[in-house]
């Protein structure tokens, strides 16, 4: 039995697989509180997706892969702040049209190039087999971020909360959009490789909902976050090596699973308590 | 050469899976650029994304089950809605988070259940739609839901219309919004399954939003918006399709990037609301002040009315 149970780390890729899924896990939980707090879920959607055609252009240029998925993720969200600026189009229709057609691109020019890069690799994850190289980008990609964002965290905090205030207390607004877009995009390229293009999302808006049901207070909401996402990650692989299936989807399940948990049980704010006191 | 042209020309009209496969995607794209106008006034257009990820688990449950896939997915479109609402109204997160939780988690359900139960329908039809695999019942399926579709559109537009500029107005002149506001979710959601086939999950929302947006470019009419935004979807979808015989590769992407282009024409040159008709505007605005201020002499307003 207990052979069983530690059988999934007595393999080499199963190791790694874990490191990757907890570091970008981490990070993807710690920004996901900055961008439920700015209302930038939809961002995170549009500039997940829109990374593609920069993976497959990168491929054809021979760039490394992380480049040219950087790239797209930020010319997206340029596109959008600029076509915003320039017509009368509403911000999300701007983004829902930008990325689609960043990511229609991505798949036309996919099927007219030869390539060994698995489509479902790129879309989905592949976090089980994670190539050397990969996981070196992946890790480093992961330290950065997490390093800014603590060096950060305060700016990017009173950024989110109150953008007015944070301006008028002499702060380069300007900066630190651009800044938090910037990790955006990174966070987005280093969970490429753990969860995959679609469900990347997921990553960078559940655990900080989760966070949000739980706390009051932003650091402990942070500390929430993570420990919620590491959980979900670890959780997520392991059982998918039992039950064959995919590993993505098996960590985003666990996290929605803790969101419900939250939601309903939550000591302050869960449903079933507030039910009961109305009962 | 050239005499082989028409002949060239013609070729994706000699079988008929490729015909069949255009003229549907051509059908789907006039009514979700129909449906498209509401959305973009809306601003659901996360929602629109939402729904058509949301539908994954419904597809692939109803594709094990054996039941029509459209029934399947309209029933998992309606459950993410209703959760939505739910977690909406009990949690004090912002609706926009709500969304993504939301259809994330059932998107993985979906994705998990492809990889556990392989069946016909497999990540690439997700990724990809399946315009050409199309069975009959499907295709029948589709008529359906859009000639249904349409015929609602057509029929309310004017109270959607009303609800979605005013919905305070549109309560005071006795319309059940509630009702309306279903009305278009529903309405959302078959389209979403209609597009999936078409476009695959991730570019469903550019059928929902870009030929709105571009005819609102074009337009202050509603009217007339709903008009152009349909054609546009009809004919982009139409003229996709067709492309990706040549190119021999994803019909999907070869709609929405052709959508987008002519996103990105209306932007620039659309006669009133485009980049380079409002910086003329500003310059010859400047110009006539500049008039004023060294001539001295009274401008008539009419000048400033017309910009």
């Amino acid at each position: 039995m207990l052979n069983t149970l530690i059988e999934p780390f007595t393999y080499p890729f199963m190791r790694e697989a874990l490191l990757v899924a907890v570091l970008v896990g981490t990070i993807c939980a710690m920004l996901s509180c900055y961008l439920i707090l700015k209302g930038w879920a939809l961002m995170g959607d549009a500039v997940s997706h829109a990374v593609f055609p920069g993976v497959v252009l990168a491929y054809v240029l021979g760039l490394p892969l992380a480049v040219g998925a950087f790239a797209a993720g930020f010319f997206c969200a340029g596109a959008t702040g600029w076509i915003k600026s320039n017509s009368r189009v509403k911000e999300d229709t701007i983004m829902g049209i930008v990325f689609t057609g960043m990511f229609a691109m991505g798949l036309v020019m996919y099927t007219k190039i030869d390539t060994n890069i698995h489509l479902n690799h790129i879309l989905f994850g592949s976090l089980l087999g994670i190539e050397r190289s990969d996981l070196i980008q992946a890790v480093v990609v992961s330290v950065v971020v997490l390093l800014v964002l603590i060096v950060k965290r305060r700016d990017l905090m009173l950024f989110c909360f109150d953008q007015n205030h944070a301006r008028t207390i002499g702060m380069n607004t300007t900066m630190l959009h651009y800044l938090l877009l910037a990790i955006l995009a990174a966070t987005i390229v280093a969970a490429l490789q753990a969860v995959g293009i679609i469900l990347t999302v997921a990553m960078l808006i559940t655990p900080g909902c989760v966070a949000y049901q739980l706390s009051d207070r932003f650091e402990r909401m942070m500390l929430i976050a993570v420990a919620s996402s590491i959980f979900s990650s670890v959780f997520g692989v392991y059982i998918s090596y039992f039950i064959d299936g995919g590993t993505g989807a098996c960590i985003v399940l666990t996290q929605s699973a803790l969101f419900v948990i939250a939601m309903f049980l939550g000591p302050k704010r869960g449903v079933v308590w507030t039910y009961l006191a109305r009962a | 050469m050239f005499e082989f042209l028409p002949q060239l020309l013609l070729e994706p009209f000699a079988t008929q899976s490729m015909t069949r496969a255009i003229l549907v995607s051509g059908m789907i794209g006039g009514v979700c650029g129909c449906l498209s106008c509401f959305i973009t006034l809306k601003g659901w257009s996360l929602m629109g994304d939402a729904l058509a990820h949301a539908i994954v688990p419904g597809v692939v449950l109803a594709g094990l089950a054996g039941i029509p896939f459209a029934a399947g997915a309209f029933v998992a479109g309606l459950l993410a809605a209703g959760t939505m609402g739910y977690v909406k109204a009990h949690t004090r997160i912002r609706e926009d988070a709500v969304i993504g939780i939301v259809f994330t988690a059932f998107f993985a359900a979906g994705i998990l259940l492809i990889t556990l139960f392989p069946s016909n329908i497999n990540l690439r039809t997700i990724i990809f739609g399946n315009i050409l695999g199309m069975a009959d019942a499907d295709i029948v399926q589709m008529i359906v839901i859009s000639a249904v579709t349409m015929l609602i559109l057509l029929a309310k537009w004017k109270d959607l219309l009303l609800m979605l500029f005013d919905r305070e107005h549109a309560k005071a002149a006795g319309l059940n919004v509630t009702a309306l506001h279903f009305t278009l979710l529903t309405l959302l959601a078959a389209t979403a399954v209609a597009a999936l086939q078409t476009v695959g999950a991730c570019l469903v929302v550019g059928m929902l939003v870009t030929p709105g947006a571009t005819a609102y470019l074009l337009t202050d009419r509603f009217g007339r918006m709903l008009i152009i935004a349909t054609l546009l979807g009809m004919i982009c979808a139409f003229v996709g399709g067709y492309i990706s015989y040549f190119l021999n590769g994803s019909t999907g992407g070869a709609i929405v990037v052709l959508q987008t282009l002519v996103f990105l024409v209306a932007l620039f040159f659309a006669p009133k609301h485009g980049i380079i008709a409002s910086r003329l505007k500003i310059q010859r605005a400047g110009d006539a002040s500049d008039l004023r201020l060294t001539e001295q002499v009274e401008i008539k307003p009419i000048a400033a009315v017309k910009m």
